[in-house]
C-alpha cells in the first residue's frame, strides 16, 4: 500500500441525541405551580438588598443571602418593554415559526426582566418603554409557555 | 440526614436536545477506513522509533512524539484479551436502536498490533464458551453492505480448529 | 510548588438518587454553604471560584455562568473546568495552582452532578471516535466488565473477590451519613445481585446519585492565620493514555499506563519507597469492584496480580493495615462532577479526624486519592497534616 495514495476525504454525517429533565426544586415549582393554576407571576424578595427576583430563586446572587419561600411576592402582571427584536429566521429550537418579535420585560414590582414573545401588535409600533400585558394559554402545564406573549396595554 | 419529600408537587419539564454534526475522519483514519470497506483489510501503522503498531492508524506516535509512516497489515486473526457478556439492552447511539442482550462482547487483538479493538462475539453468551487468549478472526459484511465504519465487521468468532 | 497550598474547609450535600426538591443552583449552594461554614468564611472573602461537572449531563451548558448565585461567583474571577470523572479532582488540581502561582489566596472549588436530570448513555457515547466504537460504545460497565474478566483470567481471582469489595464499601457507606447506598449487605448478596455484564453485578457497580462537594483552599498565610485544622496538598499528577489504547483493561500489560506512571511520578516527588506505610488512608475512585483491586496494584500497594489478596485478607478494611475508602467511595455515591473532589475531601476529613463513625481507627497523617476519567486517565493528589511529613 502506497504511503502517498490520495483517498476521499472521507465525512459523515451523524446526530446525538440526548434526553434531559430539569427540576425546578421547591421555589421553582411554586412559581410554576401558582402561573399554571392561578395564572399569578411570583417573584422573591431579597431581606437584605430588597432587590425582587423573577425568577425566584433561594440565594440571591448580588449578596450572597439565602431567599426563603415566605419572602415569595406576586408582582406584575404589568410590565414594561426594555428591548426587544424581531426576528426573522428560523431555529429548530425556537418554540414558534418566524417572523416574531420577542424582548425583554421588567415586570412591576420587579428588579429583574425576562425574555418573552410580545404579541398582538405590528414590529413598527413596539417601542422601548411600553406597557404590556400577560396573555395566558387556555392549557397551561407549567412551564414559561404558560404566558403565551405579552400584548400592549 | 435527608430531609422529607415535601408534600407540594415539584416541577420537572423535559427537554430534549438533537445535535447533529459532520465528522471529518483525517487522512489516517480515512486510509484505515476506506480500506476496510473496499477491501477488507486491516491497516495499523508502525512508530519509526518505538515499532509499536498502532490501530486505528494516526499520525502521531503519542509516546514518541514522531509522525508515523509506515503502514502494516494486521489479522484478520486475533486474540482475546478480555470479554464481557453483556445483559443490558445497550442501544446504539448512531441508530437508536439497542443491541438485544444478552450478548457476548470482547476485546480483540489483531495479529501484530500492539492495539486491541471491542467488538461483538459471535459465541454463544455463555461464561464456559469463551475464554481470555481464545483465537477468533473477524467476519465482515458483505462488501456492497460496508460503509466505513467499524460496524463493517459483523462480528468476531472462534477459529474453527480450535 | 512555590506556594505551600492547604486544605482550609470543605462540605458536600447528602447524595441520593432523586433531589427534586432542589434545582441545579440550590444543590450546589448547599455544598458551597456547607464550605463556607467549615472555613468560617464568608463569600467575600473568596478571591476566585471554580466550579465543573461532567459535559452536559444535566442538558445544560456553560455551568460557571448559570450557576452564578448558587457558586457565589457573581462578580469574582472563576471559570468552569470539564475532564470527565477525574473533574473534582482537576478542580481542586487547577485551584491548588491558582493558590500556589500566587495569584490568589482563597479558591473556592465546586463540583456537582445531578446525574438524574440527564441522558448519560447518550452524552458518554459522544466520548467515543465518531468513526471508531461509537456505534458500539458499550456504557461504563462493559469496560469494567472486561477488566474483570481479564484480572481473573490473568491473576485468579473469582467473583467472590469482587462480592468481598462490594461488601466493604457498603459497609462503609453505612458509617458515613453522607453516602448514597447504605447497604447491610453480605458476600452471598452480592454474588446473588442481577448480572449486568460478567463478570459484574448491580452491587458490584456505582449508583447514580445527585450531589455536590465544594473545598476551600488557601496559601499558608491565609490558612495558619485563619485555620486551625489545615491540611495540606503536598503532590499532584495527571496522566493520560494514548487515545484508542484500551490496554488498561489487559491487566497483564506492561505499558506504562495512566495510573501507574502518575503513581510512580507522585512517589518519586515525595520519595514514597513503600505507599503502603506511607499513607495512613486511600480514597481511590472505584466506579466498579475490579477498578479497586486494580488500584491496589497501580498504586503498589501490593504486587501485580496480588490486589485480590489484600481485599481477601481484609487488609483494606476500615480497620485494616491499608484502609481504602472509608467512606464508602464512588461504589456507595457517584454524583460524577463531585466523585473525585469527595476522594479529596473525605482524605482530608480523615486527616484532620473530623469523619466522625467512618474515621479510621488510627492516626492519619498522610493520605492518597485517585480518580478516573473515562478510565483513561487520573488524577492523584497526596495530603499531608503537616507540612513536615
Amino acid at each position: 500500500m502506497s504511503e502517498d495514495r490520495d483517498y476521499e476525504i472521507f465525512e459523515v454525517d451523524q446526530h446525538i441525541v440526548a434526553h434531559s429533565k430539569y427540576y425546578a426544586g421547591r421555589m421553582g415549582s411554586r412559581f410554576y405551580l401558582t402561573l399554571r393554576d392561578e395564572k399569578k407571576i411570583l417573584g422573591i424578595r431579597c431581606a437584605n438588598c430588597e432587590r425582587v427576583y423573577w425568577p425566584p430563586r433561594s440565594t440571591c446572587g448580588r449578596c450572597f443571602s439565602q431567599l426563603s419561600e415566605d419572602k415569595m411576592v406576586e408582582i406584575g402582571p404589568r410590565g414594561t418593554v426594555e428591548t426587544f427584536t424581531l426576528v426573522t429566521y428560523s431555529e429548530p429550537v425556537h418554540p414558534r415559526k418566524s417572523p416574531f418579535i420577542y424582548g425583554i420585560i421588567r415586570l412591576d414590582g420587579a428588579d429583574t426582566s425576562i425574555v418573552h414573545f410580545i404579541d398582538e401588535v405590528e414590529f413598527e409600533k413596539v417601542q422601548i418603554g411600553m406597557r404590556v400585558r400577560p396573555v395566558f394559554a387556555e392549557t397551561r402545564n407549567g412551564n414559561i409557555l404558560d404566558i403565551t406573549h405579552f400584548r400592549p396595554l | 440526614m435527608e430531609p422529607e419529600e415535601p408534600k407540594q408537587e415539584l416541577i420537572n419539564i423535559p427537554i430534549t436536545v438533537d445535535v447533529p454534526y459532520r465528522f471529518a475522519a483525517g487522512t489516517y483514519m480515512a486510509k484505515f477506513l476506506v480500506e476496510l470497506r473496499d477491501n477488507g483489510k486491516f491497516y495499523g501503522i508502525k512508530c519509526p522509533v518505538c515499532k509499536r503498531v498502532q490501530m486505528p492508524p494516526r499520525i502521531v506516535c503519542a509516546a514518541c512524539h514522531v509522525k508515523n509512516t509506515e503502514w502494516v497489515e494486521l489479522g484478520p486473526e486475533g486474540t482475546l484479551v478480555g470479554f464481557t457478556i453483556m445483559y443490558l439492552p445497550l442501544t446504539d447511539p448512531t441508530t437508536g436502536k439497542p443491541h438485544e442482550p444478552p450478548f457476548s462482547y470482547g476485546s480483540v487483538r489483531l495479529d501484530g498490533s500492539d492495539s486491541v479493538l471491542d467488538h461483538f462475539l459471535n459465541i454463544e453468551p455463555k461464561v464456559e464458551k469463551i475464554r481470555v487468549g481464545m483465537r477468533v478472526k473477524a467476519v465482515l459484511r458483505p462488501r456492497e453492505q460496508r460503509i466505513g465504519d467499524l460496524s463493517d465487521i459483523l462480528y468476531f468468532e472462534p477459529i474453527s480448529r480450535q | 510548588m512555590k506556594r505551600n497550598v492547604a486544605i482550609i474547609g470543605g462540605g458536600q450535600t447528602y447524595h441520593a438518587a432523586r433531589r427534586h426538591d432542589v434545582n441545579q443552583v440550590e444543590m450546589v449552594n448547599e455544598a458551597v454553604r456547607a464550605a463556607l461554614e467549615d472555613a468560617r468564611m464568608t463569600i467575600d472573602e473568596i478571591d476566585t471560584v471554580l466550579v465543573g461537572n461532567m459535559e452536559f449531563f444535566e442538558g445544560t451548558h456553560m455551568t460557571d455562568c448559570w450557576l452564578v448565585d448558587g457558586t457565589g461567583a457573581y462578580g469574582k474571577p472563576g471559570l468552569k473546568i470539564t475532564t470527565g470523572g477525574t473533574v473534582g479532582a482537576t478542580i481542586v488540581c487547577a485551584g491548588a495552582h491558582h493558590v500556589a502561582s500566587g495569584l490568589f489566596d482563597t479558591v473556592l472549588c465546586i463540583g456537582f452532578e445531578k446525574q438524574e436530570e440527564g441522558d448519560t448513555g447518550a452524552i458518554l457515547s459522544g466520548v467515543a471516535h465518531p468513526l471508531y466504537g461509537r456505534s458500539m460504545a458499550g456504557a461504563a460497565v462493559g469496560y469494567f466488565a472486561m477488566m474483570g474478566t481479564s484480572y481473573m483470567a490473568a491473576w485468579g481471582a473469582t467473583e467472590i473477590h469482587s462480592a468481598m469489595v462490594a461488601v466493604k464499601a457498603r459497609q462503609n457507606a453505612r458509617k458515613n451519613k453522607y453516602a448514597h447506598l447504605k447497604l447491610d449487605i453480605t458476600v452471598e448478596d452480592a454474588l446473588n445481585s442481577r448480572m449486568l455484564a460478567y463478570p459484574i453485578r448491580m452491587l458490584d457497580m456505582c449508583p447514580a446519585s445527585n450531589g455536590a462537594c465544594a473545598m476551600i483552599l488557601a496559601d499558608e498565610k491565609t490558612a495558619k492565620d485563619r485555620c486551625k485544622n489545615p491540611v495540606w496538598i503536598r503532590a499532584m499528577d495527571t496522566a493520560h493514555n494514548e487515545q484508542f489504547e484500551l490496554d488498561w483493561r489487559d491487566v497483564t500489560t506492561t505499558k506504562p499506563i495512566f495510573s501507574r506512571t502518575s503513581a510512580a511520578r507522585v512517589y518519586k516527588q515525595l520519595g514514597v519507597n513503600k505507599p503502603a506505610d506511607y499513607f495512613d488512608v486511600f480514597e481511590i475512585y472505584e466506579p466498579a469492584t475490579w477498578a479497586e483491586m486494580v488500584w491496589y496494584e497501580d498504586l503498589e500497594l501490593c504486587g501485580p496480580g496480588e490486589g485480590f489478596k489484600l481485599i481477601e485478607e481484609k487488609r483494606t478494611e476500615i480497620d485494616g493495615p491499608i484502609p481504602v475508602n472509608p467512606s464508602g467511595g464512588v461504589l456507595s455515591t457517584n454524583c460524577i462532577g463531585a466523585s473525585a473532589m469527595l476522594r479529596v475531601w473525605e482524605a482530608a476529613l480523615q486527616i484532620r479526624g473530623d469523619a466522625g463513625e467512618h474515621q479510621v481507627p488510627k492516626e492519619v497523617r498522610r493520605a492518597l486519592t485517585t480518580a478516573y476519567g473515562g478510565t483513561n486517565w487520573t488524577v492523584l493528589t497526596a495530603l499531608s497534616r503537616s507540612l513536615d511529613d
